[in-house]
This record gives C-alpha cells, sequence and structure tokens, in this order.
C-alpha cells in the first residue's frame, strides 16, 4: 500500500489561520443536511471565506472559530475550522466524499507527525439519524484523529418519532451517548439558540486536543501512514468491497451495540416506546404529510415546475428594476461625478476619464448590476435547500436527467438558464457531485438566455416578418436540443465516469430556513462572486474599452476614435473572413458579435452603431436597420441572407453567452475546463452556423 | 415481492440487495441492510417510493426499488 496521500488536501484548515502554525485546526464533518453548515456559520460568524479544495472544483468554507473577549480575563483562542462537504461514508463514491475523506486522513496523518500541528475531527451527528451518523463516526475514529461529538437536530427528534431512540430529552441523550462513546458529546442548537453548546463545544474540542481520548469499542489504527491512505469505492471493484463489506459489518455491529447501550441506560423512557415501536412506525410526521402532496406522482411534477418557474421570475422580471436602478446610479450620478472631479484636475476629456468612466466604470457597473440577481438566486436557492424540498426537487426531476447521467437537480440551474446563464451556473452549488456540477455549467450556455432573445427578434423581424414567432420557437427548440445533443455527446466523451447511479437519497424533514444562518451564506457567495468573478469583468471591460480607444488611422488621438477607425474595428475586420462560410462574414456582423461576447444585450446597439442608425425602441421594428441588415447579410452571403440571419442566431445561441457567464466559470470550475469549453464554443458555433447556412441556402 | 411492488403503507422487511455492489455497499452505509424494517411513506412518480427506516426518510427511483426484495410483515395487534 501507497503511504503517500494527494498533497492536494493536506493544506485544509491551515489556510483559514495561515499565519498562525499552532492554531489549532478544527474539521467539521458529518452527513449531508445534519446542520455542519449552520454550526459552522455560529461558529465563525463573519470571519469565514469560501475556497476550492486544492485541485478540485469542490468549494469548502474555511474560517476562525475564536472564543474569548479581548481585554477581559476570558482569554481569546483561534482555532482554524474548515466545513467539509457531506458525506454519509469515508469510503469516497465522489470528488466531494474524497475532499472530506482525504481531509480527515491527513489531519490524523498530521497529529502522528513529530510536528504535530494539533488538530481534531468534530463529528456532526443527526440525533434523528443515530444509526448512519455512528457508522461515519466510527470510520473516523478509526483513522486515529481526535474527535468531539457535536449532536444536532435534536429539536426534531420528536418529529421522527419511529426513530430507535427519538423523543428522548436532549441533554439525557448527549450524556447516555458520550457514556457509551467514551468522548465529549455536545448537543448543539445553532439553529433556533444562539450560543446554545458552542461553549461547551469550545472546551471539549480544547481539552480533547490536549488530551485525545479513543472512542470506545473502536480499534486504534496500526498505522499512521496506511491509515492515511485514501480510499474510493470503484463502481466494478468487488474485491475491495468484499473487503470493506465484511469490516463494515464490524461497525454495523458496533453502531447496533451503541444504540442498545444507549437504550439501557435510559431504560424507563425507552421502555414505553420500545413496546410501541411497531405503532411507531405508522407515526405520519409533517414532512410525510406535505410530501405527500410535493412527491405525488400527479402533483410533486407541476410543483417543481412551478418552483422552478417562480425562480426564474424573480432571476429575471423581479431582479430586472433593481439591475436597471443601480446602472442608471452608475452610468449617471456616479459617471458624472468623476467626469466632474476628473475636469477639475485638468483631466476632463482625457484618455484617462475614458479609461475611467467607459472601462472601469462601466466594468464595475456590470458587476453592480449582477449582484441583485445573484443574491436573489442564493438566497431562493438556500431557502429551498434549508427548507428540505431541494432533495424532493431531486427526486422529482430524477427521471428527466437521467438519460444525461446527472442528478434530478441539475434540471434546475439548466431551466433558470433560459432567463439567465449566470445564476443558473450559480444554482449548479445544488448538484451534491463535482463531475456532476462540471458537466451542467458546461451545458448551462447553450440554454437560450433572454439577453439572446432581442437579437432573434431583430434578425427575425428584419428577415422573416411572416414568421418571427415561428423562428424565435424554433431557436429555443435547437437550445434545447443542443443542451441534450452536447450533454449525450459529453457523456460518450470528456465525461465517461459521469452515469446515472440508483438513486437512493435522504430526505430530510421539513424545517424552517433560519434567516441568520441564509444572510451569512448569501454575504458569503455574494461576496466570492464579486472578488474572484468581478474582477475578470472588470479587466474585460477595460480591455474592450482599450480596443476601441486605440485609433489604426491618423488623425485621431487615443480615447477620441470613431469605431470604424479603432483596432477594434480593425480586429472585426480581421475576423470577418472567417465567418464567410456562415454567409455574415461582414465587418457589421463580426463586429456585433465580439460585443456580444462581452453581453448579448449590446448586440442590436453595436449593429445600430456600426451601420450609424438609430438603436430600434423595439426590436420587432427595425427600420432602418433592418434594412440595413438585410442589404449586408444579402451581400456577405451571396443573395440568402434569410440563410446567414439564421445562420447568425444560431450562432449567437451557441457561442460564449457574456464575459460575467465566463468569469462565473472560471469561479467555479477553474481555468482549465474554462478556457477549454470557450474553445469548444466557439468552434461549435461556427460549425453549426456553417452548416445552418449552407443547408439553407440550398433549399 | 420487490420494493416497487409494493403499496403505500406497507410494512416490510428486506430480504434481498439486487443493485450494482457500490451500491449496494452504500445502501448498507445508509442503514438499509438484510433484515431492516421499512415502512413505505410514499408512491412517487414511475415508480418511486418513499420509505421509513428507523426514523429517516429514504427516497429511491423506480429502478432501484425494483432491485430491492422484501417481504410484508404483519404489524402485530
Amino acid at each position: 500500500m501507497s503511504c503517500h496521500t494527494s498533497p492536494s488536501t493536506s493544506d485544509l484548515g491551515r489556510s483559514a489561520t495561515a499565519t498562525l502554525p499552532d492554531t489549532l485546526r478544527v474539521l467539521l464533518i458529518g452527513g449531508p443536511n445534519v446542520g455542519k453548515s449552520t454550526l459552522f456559520n455560529a461558529l465563525t460568524g463573519a470571519r469565514q471565506r469560501t475556497m476550492n479544495a486544492p485541485g478540485t472544483t469542490v468549494e469548502l468554507a474555511t474560517g476562525t472559530w475564536r472564543t474569548g473577549t479581548p481585554g477581559t480575563l476570558a482569554p481569546v483562542t483561534e482555532r482554524a475550522i474548515v466545513d467539509l462537504p457531506g458525506t454519509y461514508s469515508l469510503l469516497a463514491r465522489s470528488v466531494d466524499e474524497q475532499v472530506s475523506a482525504d481531509a480527515v486522513r491527513d489531519l490524523a496523518r498530521s497529529c502522528d507527525e513529530i510536528t504535530c500541528q494539533p488538530g481534531v475531527a468534530v463529528v456532526v451527528l443527526d440525533a434523528t439519524a443515530l444509526t448512519r451518523s455512528l457508522y461515519l463516526l466510527a470510520q473516523v475514529a478509526e483513522t486515529g484523529v481526535p474527535l468531539v461529538v457535536a449532536l444536532t437536530m435534536l429539536d426534531l427528534v420528536a418529529t421522527a418519532a419511529d426513530s430507535p431512540i427519538a423523543a428522548l430529552e436532549p441533554g439525557t441523550l448527549a450524556t447516555a451517548l458520550g457514556a457509551a462513546l467514551g468522548v465529549p458529546v455536545v448537543p448543539v442548537d445553532a439553529r433556533n439558540r444562539a450560543d446554545a453548546g458552542q461553549r461547551d463545544l469550545a472546551r471539549a474540542v480544547d481539552d480533547i486536543a490536549a488530551h485525545p481520548r479513543r472512542l470506545s469499542g473502536i480499534a486504534q489504527p496500526t498505522s499512521a501512514c496506511c491509515d492515511a491512505t485514501p480510499v474510493t469505492v470503484p463502481d466494478d471493484g468487488v474485491p475491495l468491497l468484499a473487503h470493506e463489506l465484511a469490516h463494515a459489518e464490524t461497525l454495523f455491529a458496533w453502531v447496533e451495540q451503541v444504540i442498545e447501550q444507549v437504550r439501557t441506560r435510559l431504560t424507563p423512557e425507552v421502555d414505553a416506546r420500545t413496546q410501541t415501536s411497531f405503532d411507531r412506525r405508522h407515526h405520519r410526521t409533517f414532512s410525510d404529510r406535505v410530501d405527500a402532496v410535493l412527491l405525488n406522482p400527479w402533483a410533486g411534477i407541476p410543483v417543481f415546475l412551478a418552483v422552478v418557474w417562480l425562480l426564474f421570475e424573480l432571476t429575471t422580471r423581479f431582479a430586472a428594476p433593481l439591475q436597471g436602478l443601480i446602472g442608471q446610479l452608475v452610468n449617471g450620478p456616479l459617471a458624472t461625478a468623476v467626469t466632474w472631479v476628473l475636469g477639475l484636475f485638468g483631466l476632463g476629456h482625457s484618455w484617462l476619464q475614458g479609461l475611467l468612466v467607459d472601462g472601469l466604470l462601466v466594468g464595475v457597473g456590470t458587476v453592480l448590476t449582477f449582484l441583485p440577481v445573484m443574491a436573489i438566486m442564493f438566497t431562493a436557492l438556500g431557502v429551498l435547500e434549508d427548507s428540505g424540498y431541494l432533495a424532493r426537487a431531486a427526486f422529482v426531476a430524477d427521471r428527466a436527467m437521467r438519460s444525461l447521467g446527472l442528478d434530478g437537480r441539475a434540471l434546475l440551474p439548466l431551466i433558470i438558464g433560459f432567463g439567465c446563464n449566470l445564476p443558473a451556473l450559480a444554482a449548479t452549488r445544488i448538484l451534491p457531485n463535482a463531475r456532476q456540477r462540471l458537466l451542467t455549467g458546461l451545458l448551462i450556455p447553450l440554454t437560450s438566455c433572454s439577453a439572446r432573445l432581442t437579437v432573434y427578434v431583430l434578425l427575425a423581424s428584419a428577415f422573416f416578418p411572416a414568421n418571427a414567432g415561428t423562428v424565435i420557437f424554433a431557436m429555443y427548440l435547437t437550445s434545447v436540443l443542443l443542451v441534450l445533443g452536447g450533454g449525450l455527446l459529453l457523456r460518450r466523451t470528456a465525461f465517461r465516469d459521469v452515469h446515472a447511479e440508483p438513486l437512493i437519497l435522504v430526505l430530510p424533514p421539513y424545517q424552517r430556513p433560519h434567516l441568520g444562518t441564509l444572510a451569512m451564506s448569501v454575504r458569503l457567495r455574494v461576496g466570492s462572486f464579486v472578488a474572484r468573478a468581478g474582477k475578470i469583468i472588470v479587466i474585460t471591460m477595460c480591455v474592450v474599452w482599450l480596443l476601441m480607444a486605440l485609433p489604426v488611422t491618423g488623425g485621431h488621438s487615443v480615447g477620441d476614435v470613431p469605431v470604424g477607425d479603432s483596432v477594434y474595428s480593425r480586429v472585426a475586420s480581421g475576423i470577418a473572413p472567417v465567418l464567410t462560410p456562415a454567409g455574415f462574414g461582414n465587418d457589421h456582423a463580426a463586429a456585433a458579435l465580439m460585443t456580444g461576447f462581452v453581453a448579448k444585450e449590446v448586440v442590436v446597439g453595436s449593429f445600430a452603431q456600426s451601420y450609424a442608425v438609430a438603436k430600434p425602441a423595439d426590436a420587432a421594428r427595425a427600420g432602418s436597420l433592418g434594412e440595413q441588415l438585410r442589404a449586408s447579410f444579402d451581400e456577405s452571403s451571396g443573395g440568402h441572407g434569410g440563410a446567414a440571419a439564421l445562420a447568425f442566431m444560431v450562432f449567437v445561441l451557441a457561442y460564449t453567452p457574456c464575459v460575467a457567464a465566463l468569469a462565473e466559470q472560471r469561479r467555479l470550475f477553474g481555468w482549465r475546463p474554462t478556457g477549454s469549453a470557450l474553445l469548444a464554443q466557439l468552434a461549435g458555433a461556427w460549425v453549426l452556423a456553417v452548416l445552418v447556412f449552407q443547408v439553407g441556402s440550398r433549399l | 415481492m420487490t420494493l416497487r411492488d409494493s403499496p403505500h403503507g406497507a410494512e416490510l422487511r428486506v430480504t434481498g440487495v439486487r443493485l450494482p455492489p457500490a451500491a449496494a455497499f452504500r445502501l448498507n452505509e445508509m442503514g438499509i441492510r438484510l433484515g431492516t424494517l421499512a415502512h413505505v411513506t410514499q408512491q412517487a412518480a414511475f415508480g418511486g417510493r418513499v420509505v421509513a427506516v428507523a426514523g429517516s426518510r429514504f427516497a429511491l427511483d423506480g429502478g432501484t426499488a425494483a432491485l430491492i426484495d422484501v417481504e410484508q410483515v404483519q404489524r402485530p395487534a
């Protein structure tokens, strides 16, 4: 067995407080939906940030867990804490689970080294599902890492009346469990009460770091080296599974033994319950009653579609006025103020004013206008996730996404993409598997966002006035076909490892979302978008301004040049011949596509600018712009302007949606997949456009 | 009888799992093992089932439910 572990996860926890080498490292580990993130938010407050686990696209929240008050007798203690992805087992079956498993094993290994940096795993146990939680606890204990148990969901134990040890008094259950396990068990209720159990948890963590204790009944690791070897369950790994299954049986037996011990310690209370335990299996909980509607074979799918429609409306119609207001503020008073200040220093109408107002400020404005969309999307997803509905959505939509090998939840971002690709990309975070997130994120740009609609309306009205509606409908149909075709193609090539697996999903009880936790999560994610994607958007906008500001002909100065005499126009002229096989190899179309790379909303404006006509107030009434378009498309296509217009629309549908979506892809998936996707989108768009024109012009 | 054939409200005992090894193993880890008692709380579209096991609710798609063998158990009087 190899003794080497991936260096990728070794620094988890260290990175949270990198300046404090002796800081205690704490890993929060537990199953999905056990209240880990709620606890993490309660422990760290605003002292947290998101990062990708090194070498992966798995997003982690890291933070500083501080106790004590400066200037008082209570000493300030800081711990570096990491909220690991939820997992049912350390035998990983996905990249996300592997990150959790590796982090625990790395922590165990580092604790055995001479230069040991202290670390503790806080295993979060769901009181309503102890059997499952205890199995993971046993696996963590086997690594040899010092551990503390945080017992959550105690407020829901009463509703899970068919649990083997349900409806026990929280403190009693924690005491009995602690006695059976031999390690500290701290009841926490971060959802309902501030500091409920958090100080006790801090004391327990500090104590166990100083005086590690073993979990009762779990064998100590024989070698830190080999325990640190990452283990993954392969789909066809029967020999490993046979060995692991045999070992798991001993852990299952240990779990049963612990539960029995807890029962015995709580004899008077449990006796009454166990006598009626079979009857209790018939206890219909509140969640069961809600599920009778939301998972009903006839009502479940309409309810799911209604939820998606609501998200769609929130991120488009509801967000639009807020976006408009921000845009007006930035382009109006703010731009005027910057111009005025520059004028005071004698820099009015200079290239610096152009850079600041038309480059930097436009970029900042673009980022700011997306903030409402992102905040609304993250809030809505948080509500769906915290309430427990998201798991139901995965179940209801499972059938629809199975052919693409995707989780049912993938349908949600894909539909949202028809409103705006940016929040749709952000919504991929609801998928529990990194490869599925990436695959969905690569398909989202193929969903036809509302910004592309203005281009369809303009060209369809100009070239097919009698059938404009049919043409626009065909574009949306093409978008759906591209998503399906692209998904099947990717599954047969770069995503052969992504396939439909048996759906076995734990449905968490329905809960009221916790507003404080929700607000914290939204703030963190929006901040991450601004810091990581916003930077790219601003830089791109500045580069576009520079291209438009640099003259290629004499008689112009930097920042004071007509678009037709700028580097931008020269680049467009260079691109135009490449587009000739698609029938729209003219400078106007090339310049519009370049502008469309920044944002599709400005394509119509770009056409108007390059033809030197007024931008139509209504794209459906193209007027003189329509005439100009027909003339130039007819000329560049040899008299097949209609086919060229269709090809142009297909190109607009298939190539990069906008620089903001590109930046978000980079934030979520890194440069390599984003760069590859960009090239594939451009190549795919070109091939499709050429195909449409070549076939269309011969009909 | 398979889980997919089981009606809403049925009290069941798991008697066999014919899923691929990795999926069967994960089912074990999640708490559904041979001999486990389950109660069907919901019939969903396309043969999917929601079952209650030890206080938790598990959703299984129709294909998966068809590969889990169960026997009906009598509720004590």
